[in-house]
């Protein structure tokens, strides 16, 4: 059953191109039927999971291929899979002015398997198998529009997720040295026994691992690939770059502290307050860099570094609440970002505008995505009673929790990074709605709100947006539980 | 409790529906529609203070810790009624004013949503609910400051974006120390601290408590993050500048009130270092917004000024901790209020009538709308604090509130900066009534006509007048109505 | 079952045999010839490998009638009979994928003769890999230069003739090297054969005498075999090389000759000077700090190389530095994982040779980068291999290269002194590994408009095609089921002890 959730994205994305498909429509209706069921059957899965590990293949020795339901795998698979089907949907909308479509629905679907793969790991291994697999098979998509810039931007995007992947190595295989096995078990691995004097250096390969697994979580200073692979097309900027590759560097982060090296051994230790500084840093450096930038989508990419500094900082917190806002902002900053990604892409495809600047006076002309922007920008601001809120408040209040005088400032990084996301998405909103009394609406003739194939996932989105910021409470239970390790 | 809701969401939605709204439906069905919507929310109101008063209720929660809930109580009613009487006045006064503008809808939309927002604010029933309409608030009061759309108007209305959203998340740092190391974030008289928990972090607190009051203050124009005061308020259409400027910089008066009084509590803060920097700023600021507005040539930039001076006046006040004190500040936002919508709204009709922006193109003014500027005198009396208006009271309770505490220095610094900034206050608001009223000799007569306003706009000045005047010719009810609060925060 | 400890003496004798009768023969008959005794030699060779699997521990094989310490030994167990089987399947699969450039490269009436060199090579890496004998080893440290020289001349272009004498001096250094050490060691022990003489050095360090003399012995003959195998600094013939010679050299160099005087070396430490010994020398340490130069230098000149098959070559230093550092830990892990390696690399390697000529192919014959753009397209079956390939060179799960790193990187954190520099340099060499080949990636899989060059399909290189999905098993086994052969190879150092 795991495998199969695993395989049947792969095996439908191979097929897309294989298959004789007549038209655009039959393939369409194929592939998101397969997404569909597929997504229905993880979210089965981690309904009715069992606690034993599924062994797919053995590597050398007690190092094998398994994978398991846990608490972080149903976060994560179930993110995934809920937000997979509606992002299809949209892709099929926005690849109609793109080329080679089939190619790109392959590596797209396979990207869903593989995502999955990564969520469902048992075992630091496999999850180190899938880290890799996931950046070639992500490579041909940022690459897809083929110009000079694309090409550049995949290389980079290649190095840096390979290079990352090469520290992160180091961190597998001190886990697999001095860990007492390599599966995952909330509060670590680590066995006190044959770590003997080596704190230090198990340490100073946490701070290595946990930046190279930081390469795909866009941490400081190893960020530069995200807004560069802002070239590949709106889905996958939206979905893979906002959500499953960036999120999936978040999420290994998460695994290795709390279920490799385990919050106990790093708590209070040099290790915890050099990756805490980093990731503030990185907080508040997305953000500038995201009010400096005048491209829209490459300004959606910096606020996403800034974004996923935030989950990490919940995370680096290292208590049960930390993990919570950790995991709270994983869910709802994917729901949101991808909203906002989603109208950007939306603005592409209907104007072939890409810079703010452009946007003005668009409101008007375009209502309904715009709405769903002013919201998103709301909820990515913090604003009360959107889900931005909530998770920021789950961050700070762990922070505050914590006692932890750096997490203090964290708490002040976020907010001013709060503030920053004001400047960089108001600005925006103001544009489009207030562009001054000298515009000439004429100059946007023609321009209307896309079909329903694109609007269906943003008002789901915004709904969503809506939903998890006046009532949580369910969501909240659940990641708290997962948070303190019950499942 | 249906009518607190009614209340805040009945103009929001109204709003909302406005924007719906088809363009080509016509002004006087527009003007229709906001009147009876205006009055109707009056009318809730109204009905809400007198029979929910007291009532406290929770609508839902956003966590199961984060309840969003809304409570009536004294502070509530006096703001909310200031609100309402202000909003309606302005309200009906740009049913004339904004012929000369464009995009009414849009305004209207905007005026009734801000008007809900505050009624939000003045009845939440703790701090995340307070906290989510002053977010709002910011948000939607935004566009009645970028109206008319130049590209000055524009550029203020972000700077008041930023200022005001930079002062919520100050506030929202203190906010998550306050969520831990207190018992509820539910206003309570007399503060929600935990002090087993909170002990041994007095430091940590008293950090969260300056960095909130800071934040909060943003609002209300304190140094130093004054400066958007005067770039927004003058952009915005005159009877929008009379609502930013009497209430919506109210909303951050009401919001140190609440944290002050009813979360830290006063013994928390009294003889700290932050009530001791608090003054420190609030004095400046005093001092500071009446020299600026001084030395300001525009008129409605003037006002702005004062409102940051008069502002502070209210935070000195509050910041002294003192049951006169705190009185003297209560009632100077009420008659702030009155006085200073009135000014803006005479502002409005000067504009509205000769175009004139400028103090010293207005001389001779007083003989072309006598009723407007009569208006303008007696209200500036008032501000200025002469006996037997509405500021002279407030003042008198302020300076004697001063003196009777004990903080050194403090005591007595506080009411001669005051007089000083009373004096200035009658060097920057007199001239215009002075050259408007005695043009001099070389006075051009030959093109005197005279130009009063329509009714639609003189009357909500009259009204506003008359009751910044009652305020000080009938202050005991509301002194004794103020001492009850008073006694239960202290 | 135990006329199977001829096996050994038979294959050396075989192959020699076959390079002489070659000699006289054309090239279509030569050839089928070498096919056959490749075939037999490996089949022997796994017959040994069973039986020495079977009983356990290795053999002894006498060489004529003269019983130690004077006559001539042969000694087999399981790494022994396991590399000289990997060999031979590298060496077919080699010669199989490079045949139609052979045909094309190699003037008509020489082609004989390149089979009768790799007959030779053949015989003499499999005497390298059994012998006991250490004057032997170096008699075919000898032949194995000189028909390694053949392999990269035979084809006649003026850079390979060139490359060829860079070759032979560096190599004939490097056997002098050698030879010197080897002397003294003689001198020192009075023995040749490898059991002996370790009998004679435990004795001569017991009592603590001669230890400069052990220590220079030592030195030379690691200094020699580290030059043969372009241990960096000594690589600079290994571009050129591996880089102008036709393909199938260029694989089998890269992949076998320089493995065979690693093996030797291994050799050397286990069974001739002790490993114990061998360590407290501290040339381990050098050892260990070229390895770390050479994966870091190697690379970077990859990176800066514009020429598909130079930069392969410049990678091979790289690896041989992963080997070289393997050693330099100084413990048994570190060993097994370089033995690992050896095989890792040698698969791999040899497989991406193979995999680069069917991409220049398709560009026109050139090697330039530029030209090579789109060229995955033009021919599918290369563009994929050389993908595995270069994903197994980067180190990517599912593949033998990432084994090999997995088995480095768990014995660098077992020593305290080396696991950093060790696993940063790991870490880095991988980035710049990731650079180059995933580069080269990209630049095939990147598609050209119209292109003046032909596509090839399944049908215009059937043998070629089923070579390259043979290397890509074999890699594929090599990374997934790691966990016998890892075994084997602990076994089999166990038994050089």
């Amino acid at each position: 059953m795991i495998i199969l959730v695993i395989l049947l994205p792969l095996i439908a994305g191979i097929l897309v191109p294989l298959l004789p498909f007549k038209k655009r429509s039959h393939w369409e209706i194929f592939l998101e039927c397969a997404v569909v069921l597929n997504s229905i059957l993880v979210w089965y899965l981690l309904l009715h999971h069992s606690d034993s590990a599924f062994v797919l293949a053995h590597f050398t020795g007690n190092l094998n291929i398994s994978f398991r339901v846990d608490g972080m795998s149903m976060v994560f698979a179930g993110l995934v899979s809920a937000l997979w089907p509606f992002a299809t949907l949209y892709a099929f909308e926005y690849m109609t002015k793109e080329e080679h479509e089939k190619i790109f629905f392959l590596f797209y679907t396979m990207t869903y398997g593989v995502t999955l793969g990564i969520a469902l790991a048992a075992n630091l291994l496999t999850m180190y198998f899938f880290y890799e697999l996931l950046t070639l098979v992500t490579v041909p998509l940022v690459m897809h529009t083929l110009t000079r810039e694309a090409i550049l931007a995949s290389r980079k995007y290649l190095y840096y997720s390979l290079g990352g992947a090469a520290f992160a190595f180091l961190g597998l295989i001190m886990i697999i040295v001095y860990g007492s096995t390599n599966n995952f078990i909330f509060g670590g691995v680590l066995d006190p026994a044959k770590i003997g004097d080596k704190t230090n250096i198990l340490l100073l390969i946490y701070v290595i691992a946990f930046m190279g697994f930081g390469v795909k979580a866009a941490v400081c200073p190893f960020n530069s690939w995200l807004p560069q692979a802002g070239v590949a097309p709106t889905p996958v900027t939206a979905l893979l770059h906002a959500v499953a590759v960036v999120k999936s560097g978040a999420f290994a982060i998460i695994r290795l502290t709390y279920y490799s090296f385990g919050t106990d051994f790093l708590q209070g230790t040099w290790a915890q307050t050099t990756v805490m500084i980093i990731v503030m840093f990185t907080i508040v450096y997305g953000c500038s860099r995201a009010v400096k930038e005048t491209h829209l989508k490459r300004r959606l990419a910096y606020s996403t570094i800034s974004n996923l500094s935030y989950i990490l900082f919940g995370a680096v917190i290292m208590t049960p609440l930390g993990l919570a806002g950790a995991l709270s902002h994983l869910v709802i900053h994917a729901v949101m970002k991808i909203s906002s990604f989603f109208c950007a892409g939306a603005i592409i495809h209907q104007t072939g505008k890409n810079y703010v600047h452009e946007l003005d006076g668009m409101g008007y002309k375009m209502p309904c995505i715009f709405g769903v922007f002013t919201i998103s920008a709301f909820a990515l601001m913090g604003v009360p009673g959107l889900a931005g809120f909530i998770s920021k408040w789950n961050l700070a209040s762990a922070a505050v929790e914590s006692g932890n005088t750096i997490a203090y400032f964290g708490i002040a990084c976020l907010l001013v990074s709060a503030l920053l996301t004001a400047i960089y998405m108001l600005s925006i909103v103001v544009r489009a709605f207030f562009p001054g009394k000298d515009f000439d609406y004429s100059a946007l003739d023609g321009v209307k709100d896309p079909n329903w194939k694109m609007l269906v996932p943003l008002f789901v989105f915004t709904f969503f947006i809506i939903l998890f910021g006046v009532y949580s409470q369910p969501l909240m239970d659940f990641l708290y539980d997962v948070a303190a390790g019950l499942y | 409790m249906y009518l607190i809701l009614l209340s805040i969401f009945f103009p929001i939605f109204a709003g909302v529906c406005l924007f719906i709204k088809r363009e080509n439906a016509g002004r006087r069905n527009l003007l229709i529609t906001v009147g009876v919507c205006l009055t109707l929310t009056g009318l809730l109101v109204v009905s809400a203070l007198f029979t929910a008063y007291g009532v406290d209720f929770t609508l839902f929660h956003l966590t199961r810790s984060l309840p969003i809930c809304f409570k009536i109580d004294a502070v509530s009613v006096v703001f909310a009624a200031m609100t309402m009487i202000i909003f309606l006045c302005a309200g009906f006064f740009s049913f004339e004013y904004m012929k000369h503008e464009t995009k009414e809808k849009r305004y209207y939309g905007y005026y009734l949503i801000v008007f809900g927002v505050l009624n939000g604010l003045c009845f939440a029933g703790n701090l995340i609910t307070f906290y989510l309409f002053f977010e709002i608030l910011t948000l939607s009061s935004m566009p009645l400051v970028l109206h008319n759309g130049s590209r000055e108007a524009i550029m203020a209305g972000l700077k008041y974006l930023f200022y005001s959203l930079c002062g919520a998340y100050a506030a929202l740092f203190g906010l998550y120390f306050i969520y831990h190391y207190g018992d509820s974030l539910t206003f309570t008289a007399g503060g929600v601290l935990n002090s087993a928990s909170a002990a041994g972090h007095t430091g940590l607190l008293l950090i969260a408590a300056f960095v909130m009051i800071l934040g909060f203050s943003v609002k209300a124009g304190m140094f130093p993050m004054h400066a958007w005061l005067p770039t927004a308020h003058p952009v915005a259409p005159a009877p929008a500048s009379a609502v930013l400027s009497a209430v919506i910089v109210k909303a951050g008066i009401l919001a140190v009130v609440r944290l002050v009084y009813y979360i830290f509590g006063a013994s928390f803060l009294r003889g700290t270092w932050v009530q001791t920097a608090w003054l420190t700023l609030a004095l400046i600021t005093v001092f500071m917004g009446s020299m600026l507005a001084y030395r300001e040539k525009v008129l409605k930039k003037r006002l702005a000024y004062s409102t940051v001076s008069q502002l502070s006046y209210i935070l000195f006040g509050l910041a002294l901790m003192d049951a006169d004190s705190v009185t003297g500040s209560l009632l100077h936002v009420l008659a702030h209020g009155f006085i200073k919508s009135t000014l803006f709204l005479c502002a409005g009709a000067i504009i509205y009538t000769t175009g004139k922006t400028r103090v010293d193109e207005l001389r001779g003014i007083g003989k072309e709308m006598p009723l407007t500027m009569w208006c303008y005198t007696i209200v500036s009396l008032g501000l200025i604090g002469i006996p037997p208006t509405g500021g002279f009271i407030s003042k008198w309770y302020l300076a004697s509130g001063s003196l009777k505490s004990a903080i050194p220095v403090f005591s007595w610094l506080g009411p001669v900066i005051l007089l000083v900034s009373a004096l200035l206050t009658a060097g920057y608001l007199l001239p215009l009534t002075i050259q408007g009223f005695f043009p001099g000799a070389d006075y051009d007569y030959e093109h005197f006509r005279k130009q009063e306003p329509s009714r639609l706009m003189t009357i909500p000045l009259l009204i506003l007048t008359i009751l910044s005047v009652l305020i000080g010719l009938f202050p005991t009810p509301l002194i004794d109505s103020l001492t009850g609060i008073i006694s239960a925060i202290l | 079952m135990d006329f199977i400890r001829n096996f050994p003496c038979i294959s050396i004798m075989l192959c020699l045999f076959a390079g002489i009768i070659s000699s006289g023969l054309r090239g279509r008959t030569a050839r089928w010839i070498n096919i056959a005794l490749l075939l037999i030699v490996t089949f022997l060779s796994a017959c040994t490998l069973f039986y020495t699997l079977s009983t356990g521990e290795s053999f002894v094989y006498v060489m004529g009638k003269f019983p130690a310490p004077w006559g001539n030994e042969i000694r087999a167990g399981v790494l022994e009979a396991g590399m000289a089987l990997f060999f031979c399947i590298i060496m077919l699969l080699s010669l199989l994928g490079g045949q139609h450039k052979l045909v094309k490269e190699v003037e008509e009436n020489k082609v004989f003769l390149y089979y009768v060199l790799t007959n030779l090579l053949l015989s003499s890496l499999l005497a390298l890999v059994y012998t006991n004998d250490m004057f032997t080893a170096y008699v075919f440290v000898e032949i194995n230069t000189i028909s390694a020289c053949g392999l990269i001349m035979i084809r006649q272009v003026g850079r390979t003739i060139e490359a060829a004498v860079r070759y032979m001096i560096m190599s004939l250094l490097g056997s002098g090297l050698l030879l010197l050490g080897l002397c003294m060691l003689y001198d020192l022990t009075g023995h040749l054969l490898m059991s002996n003489m370790k009998e004679s050095i435990a004795a001569i360090v017991a009592q603590g005498e001669y230890n400069i003399p052990l220590i220079v012995s030592i030195a030379l003959m690691t200094v020699g075999l580290c030059i043969k195998s372009a241990l960096f600094p000594f690589h600079a013939w290994l571009p050129d090389a591996y880089g102008y010679s036709t393909v199938s050299s260029a694989a089998i160099l890269s992949s076998l000759v320089s493995k065979g005087y690693i093996f030797l070396l291994i050799k050397i430490i286990y069974r001739v000077i002790g490993f114990d010994i061998f360590i407290n020398t501290r040339i381990i340490d050098v050892l260990f700090v070229f390895g770390l130069m050479g994966m870091i230098f190697g690379s970077l000149s990859a990176i800066w190389e514009n020429d598909i098959r130079r930069m392969i070559a410049y990678s091979s230093v790289a690896q041989i530095g992963y080997i070289y550092m393997g050693f330099g830990m100084g413990t048994q892990y570190g060993m097994v994982a370089s033995v690992f390696h050896m095989l890792s690399h040698a698969a791999t390697k040899s497989l991406l040779f193979i995999a680069a000529i069917g991409l220049t192919d398709v560009s026109g014959g050139s090697r330039k980068f530029i030209e090579l753009t789109g060229s995955a397209y033009r021919n599918k079956w290369a563009g994929v291999t050389f993908t595995v390939g270069s994903l197994s060179m980067v180190g990517i799960p599912l593949f033998s290269g990432f084994i090999s790193k997995l088995l480095f990187a768990q014995a660098a954190v077992q020593i305290n002194g080396k696991m950093l520099p060790a696993l940063i340099v790991l870490g880095v060499s991988t980035i710049l590994n990731a650079i180059y080949f995933m580069k080269t990636v990209i630049r095939i899989y990147t598609p050209v408009e119209a292109t003046a060059y032909p596509s090839v399909t399944f049908k215009d290189m059937k043998l070629y095609a089923v070579v390259l999905v043979l290397f890509i098993v074999l890699n594929i086994i090599l990374g997934i089921n790691s966990q016998p052969i890892v075994d084997m190879i602990e076994q089999g150092l166990a038994m050089f002890a």
